[in-house]
């Protein structure tokens, strides 16, 4: 994927930052280092990166925490979707794959901060599937998809936020 | 003795315990959890009306993401920490100070599973120690990340949250 040009765009759940890529995309990764895991709640921040040249937050910032000094971590002050990975100073910025409103578009071709990865990482692909279900709610899967206050996965010319 | 479980945001400004045993441990594909962690897919863990879960520090930010669902975070640093829906609270697994202890049972949402997800233990790896040519910074890097376990006070300035500069 690295070095195709790429038309990108994507954002956070509640739609109050959105942001856009025109270039080149590079290094697509998966992060299983102890701060990525904790930073993400999960077990790995999936990442990629791209020229600050050719990066933009096209609808509001993100809120930023400086995880430690030369690295600062952008996310959604509203919703608080994780949005970004900074190292300040550098001309790269690095943001989260599943962030992105085409999560399909960029295929990951590394995994780094491996010292960290879950042992059971290499099992999880193995386990049961379910497809989403909420037959335990009154209107069932229906009511979450006609309720929900997710942006939708394409740039909006208007949007205001709902359920913060 | 009640088993205890500990977890918090990155930053430290949340802290939380599960005192019991914890429910279900699961990855959620769904298309609402991928955007809410911005990640392929959601940890979660639930927390089962037999034990208890108390925030012992701070308390969340939430984002109501349908109108039965609701999602807590920590203002301060973003980390994604619940799940709220009528039938309980789930936690974010790699919240957990020791993620390894709470492997999941199940995956749900698959009809949103994207389509490398069950390749992604099979590509090239490394560890961290192998990019410091690539980025020297971290030879000398100095986390602010809260430890593992809980601490009896913590610095709410010191973590630079929402700092610029």
């Amino acid at each position: 994927m690295a070095g195709d040009v790429q038309k990108l765009s994507g954002g956070c759940q509640c739609g109050a930052v959105r942001y856009k890529v025109t270039g080149e995309v590079g290094h697509p990764h998966l992060c299983h280092c102890r701060m990525c895991q904790k930073a993400s709640g999960n077990f790995f921040l999936p990442l990629i990166g791209a020229a600050k040249k050719d990066f933009e937050w096209t609808r509001g910032e993100p809120a930023w925490f400086h995880s430690s000094k030369p690295v600062r971590r952008g996310f959604c002050g509203t919703c608080g979707t994780p949005l970004a990975f900074d190292t300040v100073g550098d001309d790269h910025i690095a943001f989260t794959h599943g962030s992105l409103d085409d999560v399909a578009a960029v295929t990951p071709v590394e995994q780094s901060g491996v010292e960290g990865r879950v042992p059971f990482y290499g099992h999880l692909f193995e386990l049961s599937e379910t497809r989403s279900n909420r037959d335990d709610l009154p209107g069932g899967i229906a009511d979450i998809s006609t309720t929900n206050n997710q942006h939708p996965d394409h740039d909006t010319d208007q949007w205001e936020v709902r359920g913060a | 003795m009640t088993e205890i479980h500990s977890g918090g945001c990155q930053c430290g400004a949340l802290r939380f315990k599960v005192k019991g045993p914890l429910g279900e441990a699961s990855i959620c594909h769904c298309r609402m959890c991928q955007k809410a962690f911005g990640s392929f897919y959601a940890p979660l863990v639930s927390v089962p009306a037999s034990s208890r879960l108390v925030w012992t520090r701070g308390s969340l930010k939430h984002f109501q993401s349908s109108n039965h669902a609701s999602r807590g975070f920590c203002a301060e640093c973003g980390t994604p920490l619940t799940y709220e829906a009528p039938d309980g609270i789930a936690l974010a697994i790699g919240s957990f100070d020791d993620p390894s202890q709470i492997p999941p049972g199940i995956q749900f949402g698959v009809e949103a599973k994207l389509p490398y997800t069950d390749r992604m233990g099979q590509i090239p790896e490394r560890v961290t120690e192998d990019d410091m040519e690539a980025a020297p910074f971290l030879a000398s890097l100095v986390s602010f990340q809260h430890p593992d376990h809980d601490t009896d006070t913590w610095p709410p300035v010191r973590t630079g949250a929402n700092d610029n500069e």
